[in-house]
């Protein structure tokens, strides 16, 4: 889910109440970060961290989301992030640790990396529950904690035992096909085949993987609720490749005519690896931004808008074209800067999507009452090794 | 006094109260709350821009102060480097000069600190970790990318016996063997692996006008060995990945992608900088046995030759493994020309 790097995604998924008397409330968030504060901040972090090899990352992480949350409302009352720095430390070094162990490991031998890949794919959805535990424990309103239920055997039904379930099938089919293949059905079969899992199954996983992550959490002891709806996800997903289709032909026709003004034929092609590297990512580059923005537009309004808590319902009106023209302006600014204007673009994200978040709902923001004021410690090595090796938990 | 808001910690309603401290006794007072407290057993959170106090009181509720109402001297003495860095934070010279601390300081790192350290760490690393660095590159290429050479077998004895004799004769080397694979897709090349193997294709070997322009290459891929250069170069990349994961987030998603760029050109530096090594050694293993290191400048030019252009691209000289061709060839010049002297 999220790489907390990018404190723009502070931890939503749990919002509740505000102070609404009316027949019909609504409370609104709101992102009362500035970027001249926020690269302050932002600047002295990196620089310490950089200077104590790394060391200091931990404390810098924490100042910096501390402020991003603090910044961000719910009915005029501030989130707070609670987390400290020596977990985090500690994490951290174990996920760097894996890291170089699966740099290292293809060098060394394939065997040895299909092992690693293997453990770690094991213990992926130990790491995210650990890690969801974590961000939900460490997240505040009002003095009050999220939480996040454990649930081990729902992260491995739908986050391992599913994939390989559907590893299984496809291996079998395509057995079958090729052993008394008529090879005309066979190949119509393979294509409906990926039909059905790329515009039904995969959709209805990642829908089922929101709910689940949705309703293990909780705060002020009512749970969220989610209201599952397959056809979200199907519409998302059949989108996704008409916007692959629209963003790839002007991203080729454009690449394919700076080539062609260079005059290169392609035997020359490979005497001029950098621009060739360069017009590669100039073709998947924009690409792949506009995919990764509209799955994340759709994704994180799809959780909010069927996602619940006590009288409360959030709603999420994000739309694709203005997040994309805010990731599009960020990546150049970025780039451009070389790194210096990520707060700005930090905060430009986190204050559109605090704009267009709202919790609707007739009940008051006072009523949310924990029940048992137990605060137990939870270890940052899965909110770590998530974040560096960056599970896609679909939020 | 200030006014400030008190959490009870269990449910999520606000009551305003008014905090005061006497003494060392912080207490608090308004909307059908109030208590009292030792200041020293109140957890109260780190200064900084922007983010209101929290006092943690002894009984799990809390206290929420503004960033502006929260007098001074209520946290004397707490968070020290907390304090420090809050203090730095609010300097805009500081936030100038951290912009320079970067600069230099991922220049210092990436240039001398994790080489050096990666360097470190390759040379404690067990001879049998390079054998199998070496078996597996092998193993994955050959058949694919390395077929059986075309060369006679008296050839190809010819070869082995002068690469045999000049490789005894050069010191701090582990065990070498020249191996010769025919490779189209390769091309006319030259490359060592780990555990000792120094590969020729046929298509350099046929490019190559004499037997010195082949020792010449096969003492640069010896310097390569001798300097444990893919040991390192492995290391380095490690270390490399591990800073570029931890400074863009994951390595997989849309930040790992412009990290890809970096990464990259990194890798080149460092491997550049290994190859003019290798040719140093190259030209001093060569006068050491009485060959003239014009020889190598002689290699380069068939090089050249057997790849038609890639010596007038300039952009050549930040992607290829090898520092631009011409200087190199200056370089086998000026070792040739001290050779002569002596």
């Amino acid at each position: 889910m999220h790489n907390q790097g990018n404190a723009a995604h502070i931890f939503l998924p749990e919002i509740e109440d505000t102070v609404f008397e009316g027949s019909h409330g609504r409370a609104v968030f709101e992102f009362h970060g500035n970027t001249r504060d926020y690269f302050r901040i932002w600047i002295v972090n990196v620089a310490l961290s950089i200077v104590t090899l790394g060391v200091y990352s931990a404390w810098a992480s924490v100042r910096t989301r501390r402020y991003m949350y603090a910044n961000t409302t719910l009915g005029g009352s501030r989130f707070e992030y609670l987390a400290e720095p020596m977990p985090i430390l500690r994490g951290r070094l174990l996920a760097a640790a894996l890291v170089a162990i699966l740099a290292l490991a293809p060098h060394v031998s394939l065997r040895l990396l299909a092992v690693c890949i293997g453990v770690i794919g094991l213990l992926m959805p130990w790491f995210i529950v650990r890690g969801l535990m974590f961000r939900a424990r460490y997240s505040a309103w009002r003095g009050v904690n999220f939480r996040y239920e454990d649930d081990y055997v729902g992260a491995y039904k739908w986050y391992l035992v599913i994939y390989a379930v559907m590893a299984v099938f496809a291996l079998v089919a395509m057995k079958l096909l090729i052993t008394n293949g008529h090879q005309i059905i066979a190949a119509l079969l393979i294509i409906i085949g990926l039909f059905v899992f790329q515009f039904m199954l995969y959709p209805w996983v990642r829908g089922k993987q929101q709910q689940w992550m949705a309703e293990q959490h909780c705060f002020g002891g009512k749970a969220f609720h989610f209201r599952f709806d397959a056809k979200v996800y199907r519409r998302i997903y059949r989108r996704v490749l008409g916007i692959y289709i629209l963003s790839a032909i002007p991203a080729a026709i454009l690449v394919f005519e700076i080539q062609r003004s260079l005059g290169w034929t392609p035997a020359e092609l490979h005497q001029h690896p950098l621009t060739v590297k360069a017009l590669s990512y100039l073709y998947a580059g924009p690409i792949n931004l506009a995919i990764w923005a509209y799955i994340r537009v759709r994704m994180t309004n799809a959780l909010y808008n069927h996602t619940s808590i006590g009288p409360f319902q959030l709603e999420s009106s994000l739309s694709y074209g203005d997040m994309l023209r805010i990731y599009f302006v960020n990546a150049a600014a970025i780039i451009c800067t070389l790194g210096l204007a990520t707060p700005w673009a930090v905060i430009r994200v986190a204050r559109y999507r605090a704009e267009h978040l709202r919790l609707e709902g007739t009940g008051s923001l006072d009523d949310f009452v924990q029940t048992s004021s137990r605060r137990t410690r939870v270890g940052a090595v899965g909110a770590e090794v998530d974040s560096l090796l960056g599970f896609d938990i679909g939020l | 006094m200030v006014s400030g808001e008190y959490h009870d910690g269990r449910s999520t309603r606000i009551r305003r109260v008014q905090v005061m401290l006497e003494g060392d006794q912080l207490s608090w007072r308004g909307d059908d709350v109030q208590g009292a407290a030792q200041l020293v057993q109140v957890n109260v959170s780190a200064r900084m821009i922007g983010v209101p106090f929290t006092l943690r009181l002894p009984n799990g509720a809390q206290l929420q102060i503004a960033h502006d109402d929260m007098p001074g001297d209520w946290l004397r003495g707490r968070h020290r480097i907390e304090t420090l860095v809050d203090w730095l934070e609010r300097k805009r010279w500081v936030a100038l000069a951290s912009v320079l601390v970067i600069g230099l300081s991922l220049f210092g790192w990436l240039e001398y600190g994790m080489p050096w350290m990666a360097d470190r760490i390759a040379a404690r690393m067990p001879q049998r970790m390079d054998v199998a660095m070496g078996q597996q590159a092998l193993t994955l290429m050959r058949g694919r990318m390395l077929l059986p050479s075309h060369l006679p077998a008296e050839r190809q004895a010819h070869l082995r016996e002068l690469f045999d004799r000049f490789s005894r004769n050069v010191t701090g080397l582990p065990a070498v063997h020249l191996a010769i694979y025919d490779s189209p897709s390769i091309g006319a090349n030259a490359f060592a692996l780990p555990d000792g193997t120094v590969v020729f294709t046929d298509t350099l070997l046929k490019a190559l006008p004499d037997d010195a322009s082949f020792i010449a290459v096969s003492a640069h891929e010896l310097g390569h060995l001798a300097y444990h250069h893919q040991m390192r170069e492995v290391m380095r990349n490690v270390g490399l990945t591990v800073m570029i994961s931890m400074a863009f987030g994951d390595v997989t998603s849309l930040s790992g992608i412009s990290a890809a760029v970096p990464t990259f050109l990194l890798n080149n530096h460092y491997s550049r900088a290994f190859e003019a090594d290798a040719d140093d050694f190259a030209f001093q293993a060569l006068a050491r046995q009485g060959i003239d290191p014009i020889a190598f400048a002689d290699a380069m030019h068939a090089l050249e030759r057997a790849h038609p252009g890639a010596a007038d691209g300039r952009e050549v000289r930040y992607m290829s493994n090898h520092p631009l061709d011409a200087e190199r060839i200056a370089k086998a010049e000026a070792a040739s020309r001290q050779f002569r002297k002596l």
